[in-house]
């Protein structure tokens, strides 16, 4: 195991990658973690996903905007590549799929990509469907895969009107499974009004919700751990 | 903002031409704030060498940009090419040859390409878009290709309309890309080389950049 002082120097260099969007830092870090012998869990949610966290807030105090969050991103998936591979399963009883996707009529997917990217951060298997996607490939999708988890994603109220259906079909052929809504035109009454388990309203708050959903896993873990010993 | 020492800076490392455009009636959605756009070019055709001198060039203005507090956004010369990426999404909002004409350094020419009237449509273009306050050039607002219709009568597929590029009608079809395309295709088929790039070399002004070379001794 690495030395404390490494270990902190590498988690701090992964957070201001993110932070500074600097794919190559975070490419370099992520390398130098798996050499230190560093837990690849550890590295992603102590390094990259704290990082993200602060971009988060950056975004909501306005220093950042969409560029520097989709860069931010961007060098977060430069390191997650890398790291990926070594990690662990996370044994948190939460583990899961989750389909996700735009639906039809709609060409946004800024938000869905974020928060798709934390979910592949946490660990989830992620069947991305893209955008404009037809509704009935979600429940499709959903049947096939068996995912515990189907998120819709629209940013505009013509396309969001799919949304119902496509809740209304997947929770008749299988009641347990989750549905999360999103996008600008959803509201929380709109989503228990179609009986939507979760929902986040922009790609700001997307990426709110999926890092509050991460941090929540990462308190699980700590927990879980600290329990252990 | 004076705009002089970064146009200096990025001439030292490299540059060819830069130039500093108003773009604020380009942007949309995503990237409204970044109303100024740093246009660069370079005299070389574009192959990966090239991308990469531009991409270091965008780095070297990213970060003078940054030291002084300002946010920047670059489009790679490649844009289209880059795939994967979630930041590629945005590349698309703005196009090189807007920043181009903005910047004053160009027009658009019959053959659709940016013209420059020193270097022609010989070169390679990189932009990056900025917060930065920078004093904007004054920019091209319309053609400088007259009469000329060599690029029209030269081009092996038909499929330069002719139309005259003006900034009031950003819009205009120049180009028949399809048809473009197709002769590529064809001439994939029998293996010959498939870029023709008659339209960038009949033009006059990549000509007259050649006999200025020549005139310089270079």
């Amino acid at each position: 195991m690495a030395d404390e002082a490494k270990k902190k120097e590498i988690l701090e260099k992964l957070r201001n990658g993110v932070i500074q969007y600097d794919e190559d830092t975070c490419k370099e870090a992520a390398q130098e973690a798996l050499d230190a012998g560093l837990d690849a869990n550890e590295a992603i949610f102590d390094g990259l996903v704290s990082g993200m966290e602060e971009v988060g807030r950056l975004f909501e105090a306005q220093e950042y905007f969409v560029p520097e969050i989709l860069m931010c991103a961007d060098a977060l998936y430069a390191g997650l590549d890398i790291l990926k591979p070594h990690c662990k399963q996370m044994d948190i009883g939460v583990k899961g799929a989750v389909v996700i996707g735009t639906v039809e009529g709609d060409v946004h997917d800024i938000g869905k990509n974020l928060v798709k990217m934390m979910f592949d951060v946490a660990g989830f298997t992620v069947y991305d469907l893209g955008r404009d996607v037809p509704l009935d490939k979600f429940v499709e999708e959903q049947l096939k895969t068996d995912s515990e988890l189907v998120c819709l994603s629209a940013m505009m109220t013509t396309s969001m009107v799919g949304m119902p259906k496509v809740i209304e079909k997947i929770k008749e052929k299988n009641p347990n499974c989750m549905i999360m809504i999103g996008g600008a035109p959803t509201s929380k009454e709109l989503a228990d009004k179609w009986g939507a388990d979760g929902y986040a309203e922009d790609a700001s708050n997307a990426l709110k919700e999926a890092i509050k959903m991460v941090s929540f896993l990462k308190k699980l873990r700590d927990e879980k751990a600290a329990r252990q010993q | 903002m004076n705009a002089e020492p970064l146009k200096e800076h990025l001439k030292k490392e490299g540059a060819t031409l830069v130039g500093v455009g108003d773009v604020t009636k380009a942007l949309t959605g995503e990237i409204v704030h970044l109303n100024r756009g740093i246009a660069l070019a370079v005299n070389r055709s574009l192959g990966s060498e090239t991308v990469e001198q531009l991409v270091k060039l965008q780095r070297a203005a990213e970060i003078w940009l940054k030291e002084r507090g300002f946010r920047s956004l670059s489009i790679p010369p490649d844009s289209d090419r880059i795939k994967g990426k979630l930041i590629a999404r945005l590349y698309k909002l703005f196009s090189h040859k807007t920043a181009a004409t903005c910047s004053g350094l160009g027009w658009i020419g019959k053959n659709g390409l940016l013209i420059n009237k020193r270097y022609g449509p010989k070169l390679s273009w990189a932009t990056v878009l900025t917060n930065a306050p920078l004093k904007p050039d004054s920019p091209v607002t319309e053609s400088l290709c007259g009469n000329c219709d060599l690029c029209v009568r030269h081009c092996p597929s038909g499929a330069v309309t002719g139309s005259i590029w003006s900034r009031r009608e950003p819009f205009k079809k120049l180009v028949n890309y399809e048809r473009c395309r197709s002769l590529k295709t064809n001439r994939r088929l029998f293996e010959e080389k498939p870029n023709c790039g008659l339209c960038v070399t009949i033009c006059p002004y990549s000509r007259k950049g050649l006999s200025n070379k020549a005139r310089s001794g270079k």
